[in-house]
């Protein structure tokens, strides 16, 4: 964990009193209830190797005593060795149960990091109130770690702070009542001055709007925008306005800080003064000073130093939760976040379930009376669209952005739900149990292909088992691609590494589609659009060449591209009120 | 067999490239980040150290001046005359005042350590915005995905944690040490000595091994989050692909085993941590028991009496305490190194190359080249060759041609971004739109004052009108200062680059290089812009990058590139001009 999530996230500057935690979190803290519940074995683990500190420390003070008594060397031994094993249990029972819940975490981080990717993969890509992939990938890889923290230290913590504390005390309770008062007297008020504190901490921070992580951002910020800062001279200051602002966020950070720190002075303070408190009141009563508090009878210097020894166990499980505090926080957002990805949504139709497809003959397709609007919108885009695309046929979707071309070869593809009517294709009609078997022969080329992190050729492939690198390579060959792969050999593309111009993934999109010889049906959306008119020209060629013997679909505005179809359906606003204007090309 | 779409997760393999560091090189880079702690803050670095030994120290004086009184106080209270002549008041006021000490010590090292640490985080962020804004690393870092600027952070905070979980803690723990084996020497001398030996060997010996076995799963760890996070974006990004290829449920599979393999390097890296904690609580049980049989030894030899044996056991119980901080450390460590290597080239900008040189063009021209080549960076072929080009002042040029022909590379040469291979460049100050429009996270203001820090309102005012903004800076309640970017005002594309043209309007430079000034907007926006721009261009000489026919129809002259040449020149008037224009994309 960074500092900048730590000081974030000090106990005192984040809503100590649980108030805040808005409703989101509560359903991920209840979806990872069952990953607290299987904590528990880990923490009786945990709680059992803190409470052998009791007689390892029963053992300690009865040796010191019996050196007061002139007991020598031999007779050190057995307790010494008793201790030394005792130690090792303790250490190993510890381990043991911090190995546990750490597991268990782990285990539930991989749980969580499922099922978003599971709610990710079956939302519809139609959907645009989907989360960015920057967004998701920040939320699933960093965030999301900030779990196995929350999990594995702080929630074991709390439990043990709650426990511990009052095994030890009812063990100090049968020789002074008066030890007992001190550390009872002790503990219940840290949290409460914690949490005072924390009030105003919160109160001080959301004033100021600290944000640490605003740093980070500003300087990445001007890093992406660097040619423009160099091309206007701006580089020095930029850097002292850089320097100034974290200067003066320093300023208010520690100004904060002061007050959070506070917190775990408090802490200390009462901790260290209950321990010296009881030093005390154990020194004045084996003086014979003061007479009461030990139930009355007098308790000796091995009751004595036992007490000593023990008081500092009692605030340890304190201390520890107030260190593992800023896992609570940042835990309880990463949950929040990873619900959030799996928020509700538009659905595709059926499963990813990967198919089989042969080869065959080219697909008709059509629509019947569809009825469409996209997730979240009052107004509908189609009330009643039918079209009839023959096997074969090619077609171009012409109408201007905004339309509804995308949208129409989406509901083709089963990529999201008609609200009404009914989308077929070669005359089976699309619904959950045939979708994943209709789509496994179709093929789709979108305006801004993705490109995944890896090498051209895996980019081609897709990791298709029937897609060798030997057809990778003809398919990039065949896609005009074959130069570049030349120049660009085994070095990663996509997330990994540079590029592809807007021509060059225009093309690679081409290839995986000369990849996929069973294809019998090709969908295009705007495959033209951005791209110069020369790279345009070379792209519909072989588009157009690619899809022969299959029927074809484009989506676009582009009239030189249109013009080349066998038929133009007209898709524009009257054209949703009366259907679709045909005209022949 | 692959599970996910990508045969060989490729993320990474620069990381993998880069030749196995040598001690030398760890230590030059951590030298490079420890210099930087010690400009920003040296007084507050080591006040810090030793605030946190005063803290520990106090703590154990706290429980072994206890134990002394408590034994003490427990054999005076045998005979009435040892009690009333006891002196209690000594004794109980060290034990108040080491409470105290470790409570105020406490709170003066969170606060310092934490001034000092962000005082290191603004120097380290200052520095590195000016490493990579040196000339040629600046080109580098554009050539680069957002991935890599994100893993820039990630290592900005890996460097955090060296100060606050290596350095401290080494500090701190060393001068406990010392400090508790000097209070041991006051009873005896040769226990001190044994006390040190044991306590700093173990001390060094268990966190040492624990950073050699930390060292592959970390780097594992750091390889295996970076995919995760890729395969995360291509599953969102790439889904329309990945379901029409069937391979969407292999990419979840994909995602999983990059999260079983994270799982896998996070539970070693988990492992050694335990162990380290486990080996530092059996190492103290043995020590205590080791201390208990010598001071009884010495208690039956009269050398020590039974207080002082017992301030020598509490002063032992906490022996490894100190070192139990540097657990994290030592785990965290490699990471951090990595990180130090990546990072410590940027910080060391005394080894930049020298300007790019570039000489002022004769009298009435705004750019001449000659017979200049760019080559990229391991590139085996020339990006530019033989270019041979020169426009006079006020004239406006358009350099068309398809993508990837070298346009923008010329620009950027022009701009003296790139240094050539071969050839020379003059050219008047020039000032660079970029094809992506970049804004700031700043105000509207902050934004414009980039191009001219002595703008005065009325000037940003007249600028943001001549754009077309005018109006809708008018309706902000906030003005000037309403920030841009999250949280703040939403631009549409048309806007955003309606505020990068006012911007552009404000710098002095006499030649503007506009790359794709009008790309991804509206025709009918676009062509106000380009009306606005030709305005307020003025007397200036442009050079445009485009494919666009509306663009290129602003210029005087067509420069037509291909494949990394000038395959042909056009001005207007010439027979071919119209024609060049006419194989432009129309909107």
């Amino acid at each position: 964990m960074s500092l900048a999530t730590a000081i974030r996230t000090a106990p005192g500057t984040t809503p100590a009193s649980g108030s805040a935690v808005p409703d989101a979190a509560r359903g991920a803290k209840a979806g990872s209830a069952a990953g607290a519940r299987s904590l528990r074995p880990a923490i009786a683990l945990q709680i059992a190797g803190a409470l052998l500190w009791l007689p390892q420390a029963g053992l300690l003070a009865l040796a010191v005593a019996g050196l007061v008594r002139g007991e020598g060397l031999a007779d050190m031994v057995l307790p010494a060795g008793a201790f030394a094993l005792l130690g090792v249990v303790r250490a190993l029972l510890e381990a043991a149960g911090s190995r546990l819940a750490f597991r268990t975490a782990r285990g539930e981080l991989m749980r969580l990091r499922a099922a978003a990717a599971e709610a990710l993969a079956l939302g519809s890509p139609l959907d645009t109130r989907r989360p960015a992939s920057g967004l998701v990938a920040s939320a699933l890889a960093e965030q999301a770690e900030a779990v196995v923290p929350y999990l594995s230290r702080f929630v074991p913590a709390r439990r043990r702070a709650t426990l511990v504390p009052l095994a030890i005390l009812a063990c100090v309770l049968p020789f002074s009542w008066v030890a007992a008062l001190i550390l009872a007297v002790a503990a219940p008020l840290i949290p409460l001055f914690m949490a005072l504190i924390g009030w105003r901490a919160k109160a001080a921070s959301e004033a100021q709007l600290i944000e640490l992580g605003g740093m980070n951002a500003f300087l990445l910020d001007r890093l992406r925008g660097l040619s423009t800062i160099r091309s206007f001279g701006a580089v020095e200051a930029t850097a002292t306005r850089l320097r100034a602002d974290a200067e003066s966020l320093r300023q208010r950070t520690m100004a904060v800080l002061r007050i959070a720190f506070l917190s775990s002075a408090v802490l200390e303070l009462f901790s260290a003064l209950g321990v010296a408190m009881v030093a005390v009141y154990v020194g004045f009563h084996l003086l014979g000073t003061i007479g009461f508090g030990s139930w009355g009878r007098d308790f000796g210097l091995g009751e004595g130093l036992f007490i000593l020894l023990v008081a500092p166990a009692f605030f340890e499980p304190l201390r520890e939760l107030s260190a593992a505090w800023h896992d609570r926080a940042a835990g309880q957002a990463a949950l929040e976040a990873i619900e959030a990805l799996a928020g509700e949504g538009a659905r595709i139709v059926g499963t990813d379930e990967a198919m089989p497809s042969r080869g065959g003959h080219a697909l008709a397709v059509r629509l019947d009376h569809v009825r469409f609007r996209h997730a979240g919108q009052p107004a509908l885009l189609f009330d009643d669209l039918s079209l009839d695309i023959a096997p074969g046929e090619h077609v171009a979707l012409f109408a201007p952005s905004g339309a509804g071309k995308s949208s129409v070869l989406a509901l083709v593809a089963g990529l999201v739900a008609p609200e009404g009517g009914r989308v077929s294709v070669d005359g089976e009609a699309m619904d959950a149990g045939s979708a994943a078997r209709l789509r496994a022969p179709m093929a789709y080329i979108g305006q801004q292909p993705h490109i995944f992190a890896g090498t051209l050729r895996s980019n081609v492939s897709l990791g298709r088992a029937d897609v060798d690198a030997g057809a990778a390579g003809r398919a990039l060959v065949a896609a005009r691609l074959g130069k570049v792969a030349g120049v660009r050999g085994p070095a990663p593309i996509g997330e990994g590494g540079r590029g592809l111009s807007g021509g060059e993934a225009l093309r690679l999109a081409l290839a995986r589609l000369a990849a996929t010889p069973q294809a019998r049906l090709v969908l295009a959306d705007e495959p033209t659009a951005h791209l110069d008119s020369g790279t345009a020209r070379e792209v519909g060629d072989a588009l157009i060449e690619l899809a022969q013997g299959r029927t074809l679909i484009v989506a676009t505005h582009d009239p030189a591209l249109a013009a080349r179809m066998d038929r133009v359906i007209r898709l524009d606003h009257a054209a949703q009120q009366q259907g679709v204007q045909e005209q022949g090309a | 067999m692959s599970t996910g779409p990508h045969v060989t997760p490729h993320i990474g393999a620069s990381h993998r490239a880069e030749p196995r560091g040598g001690l030398a090189r760890d230590l030059r880079a951590m030298g490079a980040i420890l210099r930087l702690f010690l400009a920003e803050r040296r007084g507050a670095f080591f006040a810090g150290a030793a605030l946190a030994a005063l803290t520990l120290l106090a703590g154990a004086c706290l429980l072994a001046l206890s134990g002394w009184f408590i034994t003490a106080t427990a054999i005076a209270g045998m005979s009435v005359t040892a009690a009333l002549a006891f002196d209690v008041f000594a004794p109980s006021a060290g034990i108040r005042l080491a409470a105290l000490t470790r409570t105020a010590a406490r709170y003066g090292e969170r606060l310092v350590t934490h001034d000092a640490a962000l005082a290191v985080l603004a120097g380290l962020r200052e520095r590195l915005f000016r490493g990579w804004a040196a000339p040629e690393a600046a080109g580098r870092l554009a050539d680069r995905p957002a991935r890599l600027l994100f893993r820039l952070t990630l290592d900005i905070d890996a460097l955090d944690s060296l100060y606050l979980r290596v350095l401290v803690p080494v500090i701190a723990a060393l001068a406990t040490t010392l400090g508790v084996a000097f209070l041991i020497g006051l009873v005896d001398a040769h226990l001190a000595l044994a006390f040190s030996l044991i306590v700093l060997g173990v001390g060094a010996l268990v966190p040492l091994i624990a950073l050699r076995a930390a060292r592959r799963p970390s780097r594992r760890r750091a390889h295996a989050l970076e995919v995760l996070r890729a395969r995360a974006v291509d599953l969102v990004a790439g889904q329309t692909e990945l379901i029409m290829t069937g391979r969407l449920a292999a990419a979840r599979e994909g995602l999983a085993a990059a999260d079983q393999r994270l799982a896998e390097a996070d539970d070693a890296l988990n492992r050694v941590e335990t162990r380290i904690s486990a080996g530092f609580a059996m190492a103290g049980t043995l020590l205590l028991a080791l201390a208990l049989l010598a001071v009884a030894a010495l208690n039956g030899a009269g050398t020590i009496d039974a207080p002082a044996a017992a301030l020598v056991l509490l002063l032992v119980l906490a022996a490894f305490d100190p070192f139990a901080a540097l657990r994290r450390g030592a785990v965290e460590l490699e990471r951090a190194l990595i990180a130090a290597r990546r990072v410590a080239p940027r910080l060391a900008p005394a080894a930049a190359p020298p300007a790019i040189p570039r000489a002022m063009p004769g009298a009435g021209e705004a750019v001449r080249l000659r017979h200049i080549e760019i080559r990229r960076e391991g590139a085996p072929l020339p990006a530019l060759t033989d270019i041979d080009l020169a426009i006079a002042r006020g004239e406006r040029v358009a350099l068309v041609g398809m993508s990837g022909a070298g346009k923008s590379t010329l620009l950027a040469a022009i701009a003296g971004e790139i240094r050539p291979a071969r050839g020379e460049v003059a050219a008047l100050p020039s000032v660079l739109l970029t094809q992506r429009t970049e804004l700031f996270r700043d105000t509207l203001r902050g934004n414009l004052l980039i191009a001219d820090p002595e703008a005065d309102d009325e000037r940003l005012l007249a600028a943001l009108e001549a754009a077309g903004l005018g109006a809708v800076v008018a309706g902000l309640p906030g003005g000037l200062d309403t920030r841009l970017g999250e949280g703040g005002l939403g631009l549409s594309g048309g806007q955003a680059r309606r505020l990068a043209l006012a911007r552009l309007m404000l710098a002095p430079a006499p030649l503007w290089l506009l790359d794709e000034p009008t790309e991804g907007l509206d025709g009918a926006t676009a062509r106000d812009v380009l009306a606005r721009l030709g305005r307020a261009a003025g007397p200036r000489s442009l050079v445009l990058a485009t494919h666009l026919r509306r663009e290129a129809d602003i210029a005087d002259r067509l420069i037509v590139i291909a494949e990394g040449r000038v395959t042909g020149t056009r001005r207007r008037g010439d027979p071919g001009f119209a024609a060049a224009l006419e194989a432009l994309r129309p909107d």
